[in-house]
């Protein structure tokens, strides 16, 4: 019993790392971008975004796994699934759009217009249908989720870490905003390349 | 495709339609439930006025729901400005929409912009006394009169409340409906009738080519049509002191003048008076004949129709030129001499220059800007 | 009419090119090129998307209310993306095996969701099917061009054909075969494009 426990734990901590660190869903699998691009130069917005992309991630694909396998699969609907984790994750964004206008106003304020645009962040969506390939149970995917969204969340607040250190009048033309953040995002791919082959799921 | 499948079909569209319908739920009562702000209270000029509403909406719409009617055009988008409200207290953070409109000056004093602040708590404001006596009105088209190729004359009976109580120069809000998938917006005109004939309004209103509310109302609304307006609003309206006074305005900026004239020949005020009436070209010109009368009928007014894009050869007689040029030329040389300018931004700020180059004290220029 | 359209397209493909200028759409733009195949196949499929999509909002513009007219939007791209995935995976399953997944993701392409809610809503069906077409195109145009820097030098191919006389002189940039290659190269390409942009549009004194 005890092994027993102690690997599903054991399970849940690797598939939590491999989301996170060695495919990682923005710095080896390219999903979620946009937002990075457009947020990323201040750290204390990116860790407000990073915080609501793991909530939207978890919620999302957990759902999603219980509506994909418990009713599309059993009705023969497999083929909606692209327009129904859409609609899920439409309507959890809503929802923690609301949570946070009502803690946090700043927060609210300086995410602005990135909030809804965590619908259509191809993370989210992406790591719903990565999970499709996976042949994870129920509390393994909320590990797939959460290690995704955190993944997601490491990435764009270290990016925007060193963004804030960069003084982007100093650069050549045309190099500014995404040009410089595409070369960090690329060194920052390379360093977490040697995450890889660290753990074989 | 061979064998399409019915129940197929039919079980997705209702499979979707389920989905839907139980997030919308979902979220209908997460929303009750996260953004409950409770009652709150607004308190308004210092104790005037106490208002016990439910928390959660704009400000603007809280006090509109409870029958002040603060300016506004733009629909709550925070673009328009027009909805500037002195909040004292409980306003919550400065937001960055509302940043742009507003001066160092004005939010040091409070003022924000009342569509983009949230009644989440009590809340203290200060607004102008003249906002107590705007109302909302329902009113129905008397007529749609074709003054040139593109102005046209609106006059309203107003059917509840049945009088308007306002001042030459003022303005009124217009409500457009929804027509061909373009929303319902407000618009500010300004009212051409004058006072005495409380029981109508009129406008005078120039198209603007893919304008949401010009396009209303010049190919979908009918005679007869019932229509709502709020007012009056403004503060733009002739000064006691009888001075000799310029008015300059063109196309539909002419709305006001055209009260404010009407207003004189009424009260048979004794001012001298001059109207510039700047247009492109003939045809775009209107009420001519009347203004002509005017001169006549008034003690001392002189109508100083100018034309900037009409072509030299033919047979005008009137001034010809940039509307400032025009008034550089013939604009008297009196002593307090007070200006009234209805127009666009541009030509405003070019016919102050002129006039303050001339000699007109800047405080004693007067004017209604629109967009 | 046909130099409207023409100047339309060319704002779309070049000034208001999706990727490198206003830089939407990239997360495809850096998973699928490293592969000329791969490229060329999600590129036909972004542009039909975008094209048809736009094209559908517009011709329901004037029917569809305000309060659910994002939603109506995702739907009708979600319902082409659905026809376009079921094309590819008939057409090609090897290729589509590996972009699967990212086929399904044309969903969120802030590209197509752009120009439906900032064009499409508010003009007519032919014009609105050029600017759809023509930021597919200009998508296309970028990414295909990262798929030749990445996959000869990843590779030594070029859709699948060796290079000439490869082995004499090609060594393998296994950079280029994974992610950071991809960022490194479209830094490069979007720097690239956005100086001379700049330097036309100061040129042109815009």
């Amino acid at each position: 019993m005890e092994q027993f426990t102690s690997s599903i734990v054991l399970s849940i901590l690797l598939i939590f790392a491999s989301a996170a660190f060695t495919d990682n869903i923005l710095l080896a699998r390219f999903l979620g971008m946009c937002s990075v691009i457009g947020v990323s130069n201040r750290v204390n917005t990116s860790l407000g975004l990073g915080a609501a992309v793991i909530f939207v991630t978890v919620v999302t694909t957990a759902m999603n796994y219980a509506v994909y396998y418990y009713m599309l699969v059993p009705l023969g609907l497999e083929y909606l699934r692209l327009i129904t984790f859409i609609v899920m994750i439409a309507a959890v964004t809503q929802l923690i759009e609301m949570i946070i206008e009502r803690l946090s106003e700043g927060l609210y304020y300086s995410l602005g217009i990135f909030l809804p645009l965590i619908t259509v962040n191809c993370a989210i969506l992406g790591l719903s249908l990565f999970m499709l390939n996976k042949p994870y149970g129920f509390i393994q995917t909320l590990a797939f989720g959460g290690g995704g969204g955190f993944g997601w969340f490491l990435a764009i607040v270290l990016i925007s870490g060193i963004r804030e250190k960069i003084d982007e009048k100093r650069l050549p033309p045309g190099l500014a905003g995404p040009g410089i953040t595409l070369i960090i995002i690329g060194i920052m791919a390379l360093a977490f390349v040697g995450f890889s082959g660290m753990i074989k799921i | 495709m061979a064998g399409i499948q019915w129940v197929n079909i039919l079980i997705s569209i209702g499979f979707l339609t389920a989905v839907g319908i139980a997030l919308t739920l979902l979220l209908v009562i997460a929303e009750k439930r996260i953004l409950n702000y409770g009652d709150c209270e607004i308190d308004i000029n210092n104790g005037k006025k106490k208002l016990t509403v439910r928390g959660g909406s704009s400000l603007l719409s809280t006090l509109s729901d409870n029958g002040i009617f603060i300016p506004s055009a733009c629909g709550g988008r925070g673009t328009c400005a027009y909805c500037k409200v002195s909040v004292l207290a409980g306003g919550g953070m400065l937001g960055p929409i509302e940043r742009p409109s507003l001066t160092d000056d004005e939010i040091a004093r409070g003022v924000r912009l009342s569509c983009q602040v949230k009644v989440r708590s009590d809340v203290a404001i200060s607004i102008p006394d003249e906002i107590f006596s705007v109302r909302r009105f329902r009113a129905t088209v008397v007529h749609k009169k074709p003054l040139t190729h593109d102005i046209l004359e609106l006059r309203l009976r107003l059917v509840e409340p049945p009088v308007i109580d306002f001042t030459a120069g003022q303005y009124i809000q217009l409500e457009s409906r929804e027509y061909r998938g373009r929303e319902a917006v407000n618009r500010a005109y300004s009212m051409s009738s004058i006072p005495s004939d409380a029981g109508h309004v009129e406008l005078i209103i120039r198209r603007v080519p893919e304008g949401i509310c010009t396009t209303w109302i010049f190919d979908i609304l009918q005679e007869g049509e019932e229509i709502s307006l709020s007012g009056p609003y403004g503060e733009f309206r002739l000064t006691d002191t009888q001075a000799p006074a310029i008015f300059i305005a063109g196309g539909s900026g002419m709305a006001p003048i055209w009260a404010m004239l009407r207003r004189m020949r009424e009260i048979k005020d004794p001012r001298p008076a001059w109207y510039f009436f700047g247009a492109l070209t003939q045809r775009d010109l209107f009420f001519v004949e009347e203004l002509r009368k005017l001169e006549g009928e008034l003690g001392n007014f002189t109508f100083i129709p100018a034309l900037s894009n009409e072509p030299p050869d033919t047979p005008w007689e009137g001034e010809r030129g940039l509307i400032t040029d025009v008034v550089r030329r013939r604009v008297p040389d009196l002593p307090g001499r007070e200006a009234y300018l209805c127009g666009s931004p541009g030509m405003i700020d070019a016919c102050v220059k002129t006039l303050v180059d001339l000699g007109v004290a800047r405080e004693h220029i007067y004017f209604d800007k629109f967009a | 009419m046909s130099n409207g359209t023409a100047k339309l397209f060319l704002k779309d493909v070049w000034n208001d090119n999706p990727v490198f200028r206003q830089v939407l759409g990239i997360c495809s733009a850096l998973a699928v090129t490293n592969l000329l195949s791969n490229t060329l196949f999600m590129c036909a499929g972004v542009t039909a998307v975008t094209a048809l999509s736009s094209l559908t909002v517009s011709l329901l513009r004037n029917v569809t209310p305000k309060r659910i007219r994002m939603i109506v939007q995702v739907l009708i791209i979600a319902s082409y993306v659905m026809m376009v995935d079921i094309v590819i995976r008939a057409m090609a399953p090897d290729i589509h095996r590996f972009i699967g997944p990212y086929v399904g993701l044309i969903i969120t392409n802030c590209i197509i969701m752009g120009r439906a809610e900032g064009f499409a809503s508010q003009n007519r069906p032919l014009p609105s099917l050029v600017d759809g077409f023509a930021s597919g195109i200009g998508y296309s145009m970028i990414l295909i061009t990262i798929a030749l820097v990445r996959e000869p030098m990843g590779f030594g191919t070029i859709l699948g054909v060796p290079l000439p006389a490869r082995e004499q002189w090609w060594h393998q940039w296994t950079i280029m075969v994974m992610p950071p290659g991809a960022f490194f190269t479209l830094a490069l390409v979007t720097w690239f494009a956005r100086n001379r942009l700049e330097k036309t549009m100061k040129a042109g004194g815009k």
